[in-house]
């Protein structure tokens, strides 16, 4: 479960405050998985940063319980002087998960080749999101903060993806920033529309999409 | 609970990382963190002695030199590491286990057990190939590295958010950091300045670390002018308020 007691969050850049949530509150449910949905620049990602914990709320709460992992991109949160490997071993490391069973894993799931022991900043982006991919579904989470990730990558990935999703899917659940509205209808149930600040919360994710297709119409 | 395992792994990865980063990449690894600033302090006393032949201290040059030269490394190599330590390690500050005062206790700990092996090395050498025996004083040599480590971690936690905050801040600090070298007692001892200049030399803390340090080396030495007082006010008071700023801008520094 997660919840938001009157969480306010504003984005501040050089100056200019703009509000990403505004006095929200709100409860995701286990065994739902969610789509987050919202123009360009609402905030979603900054939103999951915020359920991760990676970045702070100004007020209110936001409480967890179960494991939630880091937000999950294809920016991704690789140091890029550091190897494949050696990002892989850290998180290991900082996730307390069996260093070499997870290397293998990802080893194998990322498909890098040589490149898995070369420094991140040398990789595609196809290649940082196979790897970032292919790393948190090697850990055990009760909900995967997923943010445009699926987007990325080949067929031969994107099925290998949908395959580990289906058999996480079992046991976590995720949240999903996703701008294309199928991969959202594919993964998930329920939906939440992020919009000026406010998080409206649909039990049916057809009704999300329809009320987000609503507001990119107005403007 | 909990908590502190998190951090503990996480402090540890970090170390791992910091050092695989650092010397990984070369061949020999760790061993180039000592040799390299122990063959620079080896080649700097080296320099120094050609041109001042007779140490204002003892009988050695060398001896005078390296002392003076490691005390000023505990601080100068620590905040010179330290300043970064946020900004380097800022993609793994998105895994929100990974605390921004994580990668500073890293560092620390890297950096001084690093400095004080270094230390080991170059000292021991000095001291082994010398004629004259030399009697150590470990609380006075303790002490110094302790302060000086304090006050660096100070130094450099106020460096962390306010390079952050204000790029023109870190212009200033590296144009006022770098003649420190040479105000603060390495190869010139403070206790042979006239009167009105001794005391603005004295203002320094890095001078009493220095002349702390070297108590621990000349049994013989007065350390006129030495506050020991003066130095733990002004070390403490550093990393309270390197504490202080770092805490009330934890979110900057997250998000930045």
């Amino acid at each position: 479960m997660i919840r938001f007691e009157q969480a306010t969050k504003y984005a501040r850049t050089k100056g200019i405050k703009k509000p990403i949530i505004e006095d929200a509150s709100l409860t995701l449910n286990r065994g739902k998985s969610v789509g987050l949905l919202g123009r360009n620049g609402a905030g979603k990602s900054t939103l999951l940063r915020l359920i991760a914990g990676a970045i702070k709320l100004d007020s209110g709460r936001i409480i967890r319980r179960g494991k939630i992992s880091w937000p999950l991109g294809f920016q991704g949160s690789f140091q890029p002087t550091m190897t494949g490997e050696q990002n892989v071993r850290f998180v290991a490391r900082i996730y307390g998960v069996e260093t070499e069973r997870l290397i293998a894993y990802v080893e194998d799931f990322a498909e890098l080749g040589p490149f898995f022991k070369a420094p991140v900043g040398t990789y595609s982006s196809g290649m940082k999101a196979r790897l970032a991919f292919g790393l948190s579904m090697g850990v055990n989470f009760d909900y995967y903060l997923v943010d445009e990730i699926t987007a990325v990558g080949d067929t031969n990935f994107k099925k290998k993806c949908q395959a580990v999703f289906e058999t996480k899917l079992q046991e976590s659940d995720i949240i999903m920033v996703s701008h294309s509205t199928g991969t959202i209808r594919d993964y998930c149930d329920c939906g939440v529309v992020l919009e000026k600040g406010k998080m409206t919360y649909y039990e049916n994710v057809e009704d999300a999409i329809r009320a987000h297709n609503k507001n990119m119409k107005e403007s | 609970m909990g908590y502190f395992i998190t951090h503990f792994r996480v402090v540890g990865a970090l170390l791992v990382r910091e050092m695989a980063t650092r010397f990984g990449s070369k061949p020999g690894g760790y061993v180039w963190a000592l040799l390299d600033p122990a063959a620079h302090i080896l080649l700097m006393t080296v320099i120094f002695q050609a041109i001042a032949r007779a140490p204002a201290l003892g009988t050695s040059f060398m001896l005078f030199f390296a002392t003076g030269y490691i005390a000023f490394q505990f601080y100068q190599a620590m905040t010179g590491y330290l300043n970064a330590a946020v900004k380097a390690n800022k993609a793994l500050l998105s895994y929100p286990n990974v605390a921004p005062i994580d990668t500073i206790v890293a560092r620390f700990v890297l950096q001084m057990g690093t400095t004080s092996l270094v230390a080991f090395i170059v000292l021991g050498t000095i001291v082994a190939t010398m004629r004259v025996d030399t009697n150590i004083h470990w609380p006075s040599i303790l002490e110094a590295v302790a302060m000086a480590c304090l006050f660096g971690l100070g130094v450099a936690m106020v460096n962390c958010v306010l390079f952050l905050k204000y790029p023109l801040y870190e212009q200033i600090f590296t144009i006022v950091n770098r003649p420190l070298f040479l105000i603060s007692g390495v190869f010139f001892l403070p206790d042979s300045i006239p009167a009105p200049y001794r005391d603005l030399v004295l203002i320094n803390p890095l001078v009493h670390i220095i002349m702390g340090f070297r108590q621990g080396f000349y049994p013989e030495y007065r350390a006129i002018g030495l506050d020991m007082d003066y130095l733990y006010g002004i070390a403490f008071l550093t990393w309270f308020a390197g504490m202080l700023l770092f805490t009330i801008s934890r979110k900057t520094l997250r998000n930045e």
